[in-house]
């Protein structure tokens, strides 16, 4: 009994020990709150939010075009206007359209496939701390908001990615079987960055300090990419750099995708099935194991 | 065991109440710490007047580190169906944090909670999707309760007629008035009976009109054997919704049982006359430490004569 207390023992609440309690829930059949499920159980968990999964999206599209006049039509605006000044400093300025054949359908599909990369790395970087009200709020598999970023910065491409289609038309590229791969090759990207956004949503989540790094990563990430130039022409031009630092450069998960990309749409990229199953590995490498990161962290969101 | 009932010492667990009244939470030794960043602790400046220093004199190493705040403080009790339970205590005094964790939305740092059925949370502090029109924020909230997309449709004018926002349901969140946000939260939680509901202070807010029917609304969600946690400022809103009432206060849980009981022990501690039990504590101790427990327990009885000491 102590003056700053308040009430008497007489009153303090009675206490049930652990072991009763748990005796005490276990008889009635009761369920343990934030825990962790297994695998399993939270798959089965996510397709039970599916239409979650799709209001979700569907909101955060709509809620990134609301603001403005022209609204979904700044999906094609602002990577077309990006192209254009790339084209000018990367290509007329510094040269670089010599690397390769046709040079403005090899810029814009790099950079809008990079584009789609690196909005995946911002917004799952901020997805599960940009939502910490939501998580508060209404209980679902937490998993599903890295998801949904993915999904609506892949939406918000879509109109992108039917103007690459265009432009590779208007440079003239030929009309191939080849062109169906398209699809297939950017379903390829979308299951990389499912990958990258759990990993790095978990990362920033336990660490938060690490979303300053995510705008450095993705400057760095434009730069190595290949994005507005060809690693094969650029590497070839340095005497004596050893092989496998070529190698590393080309088939990291980034470079790889947009050479996969530009494989389908361009005549000047030939398939090649290393290009494929590299790229299919990376994709399968960073689901699964973003996957299992993020569900194991299950259970611990939403109280940082 | 922890029932509205028995507020005195702890009684052994006799199976006939057990099998009459069935455990809806359980929770079980819970603390909850949270991550504070960017604020470092001067315990010096607690006041108001601190903090606007704090704020003033940014800079140096202000604005660096990481700090924890306890906010609750292994807590424990037993709900059971059918009760609605009133929890009272200042702000901050991890109320809301505490009802969250039970919603399974904030994880437990330590300790166990356990449900029988599904936890629905609502309160003005719920947040949903201001960009989106309340339509769209009724499809997020409803499903992520658990509805289908063909429920949802079902339920939509009955949930769009209850939260009674006309021509707004179309309009981003953003324009709504303080009073038809919390209405509407009210309406897509209430769309499915949970069967443990928790209300956080929803009921501060809204017009009369509407109180009424809230409060008919937990009635029914109350009948239908479910559980009901409040959270409330107003004693009076207590008295009248709650069969039980726990007490938070810094994190801890001080008190449990029934309203008068609990709202008297309030009342001690901020009340009118809470200087007068201060001082009367004061004396209880001092004359526990003088002259012993049986002189301590003469002094209770002289102010609490029906007590059982």
């Amino acid at each position: 009994m102590s003056a700053d207390l308040g009430p008497e023992p007489r009153h303090q609440p009675s206490v049930l020990p652990y072991a009763e309690a748990a005796e005490l829930a276990r008889r009635h059949g009761m369920t343990q709150v934030a825990v962790r499920p297994s695998l399993g159980g939270y798959v089965r968990e996510i397709w039970r939010y599916r239409h979650l999964m799709w209001s979700l999206a569907k909101g955060e599209v709509v809620s990134q075009h609301r603001d403005n006049y022209l609204g979904i039509l700044w999906s094609v605006i602002n990577p077309i206007l990006l192209g254009v000044a790339y084209y000018l400093i990367f290509g007329v300025l510094l040269g670089l359209d010599r690397d390769v054949d046709n040079f403005v359908a090899f810029l814009t599909v790099g950079l809008f496939t990079f584009s789609f990369i690196s909005a995946t790395l911002t917004s799952g970087a901020r997805s599960l701390l940009g939502n910490v009200g939501m998580m508060r709020s209404l209980a679902f598999p937490r998993v599903l908001l890295p998801v949904v970023k993915v999904i609506s910065e892949f939406v918000n491409n879509i109109p992108a990615f039917l103007v690459l289609v265009l432009i590779a038309l208007i440079t003239k590229e030929p009309v191939t079987w080849e062109w169906l791969l398209f699809p297939v090759a950017l379903l390829i990207v979308v299951v990389m960055g499912l990958g990258i956004s759990m990993l790095i949503s978990r990362a920033v989540h336990n660490v938060r300090d690490l979303a300053n790094i995510v705008p450095l990563i993705t400057r760095l990430l434009r730069y190595v990419s290949g994005v507005f130039f060809s690693i094969q022409v650029r590497f070839a031009s340095i005497d004596d750099a050893p092989r496998w630092v070529g190698l590393l450069l080309e088939y990291q998960p980034v470079a790889v995708s947009l050479t996969l990309v530009r494989e389908t749409l361009l005549q000047g990229f030939e398939l090649r099935w290393q290009t494929w199953v590299v790229a299919a590995g990376w994709a399968v490498v960073l689901f699964v194991s973003g996957f299992i990161v993020f569900w194991r962290g299950e259970g611990t969101y939403g109280r940082a | 065991m922890a029932g509205p009932e028995d507020a005195g010492g702890r009684t052994a667990a006799t199976p006939t109440t057990e099998d009459e009244r069935v455990p809806s939470v359980i929770v079980s030794h819970v603390d909850i710490r949270y991550r504070i960043y960017g604020s470092p602790k001067r315990p010096e400046e607690t006041d108001e007047e601190g903090a606007v220093r704090r704020l003033l004199s940014r800079g140096g190493q202000a604005g660096l580190g990481v700090q924890e705040v306890h906010a609750v403080k292994d807590v424990s009790f037993v709900a059971y169906r059918g009760e609605s339970i009133g929890i009272i205590g200042r702000n901050g005094s991890g109320k809301s944090t505490l009802l969250r964790s039970v919603a399974g939305l904030v994880p437990p740092s330590s300790g166990t909670i356990w449900l029988g059925g599904r936890a629905a949370l609502l309160g003005v502090n719920a947040v949903l999707q201001k960009k989106l029109s309340g339509r769209d924020n009724i499809w997020i909230g409803a499903q992520a309760l658990g509805l289908t997309p063909a429920q949802v449709r079902r339920r939509m004018d009955d949930i769009i007629d209850f939260a009674d926002i006309g021509d707004f349901i179309d309009l981003p969140m953003s324009s709504y008035s303080s009073g038809m946000a919390a209405r509407l939260r009210f309406a897509i939680s209430t769309a499915v009976v949970p069967d443990i509901l928790i209300v956080d202070e929803a009921l501060a807010t809204g017009d009369e009109h509407f109180r009424a029917r809230a409060t008919e609304r937990i009635e029914e969600i109350r009948e239908q054997a479910g559980t009901v946690f409040i959270v409330a400022h107003s004693r009076k809103r207590i008295n009248q919704l709650c069969t039980r009432v726990l007490w938070m206060d810094d994190g801890r849980l001080l008190g449990d049982g029934r309203p008068s009981v609990v709202n008297g022990l309030y009342g001690r501690k901020y009340g009118r006359h809470r200087q007068v039990w201060k001082e009367r504590y004061e004396q209880i101790e001092r004359v526990m430490s003088e002259q012993g427990p049986e002189a301590a327990r003469e002094l209770l009885r002289r102010w609490e004569p029906e007590g059982n000491w």
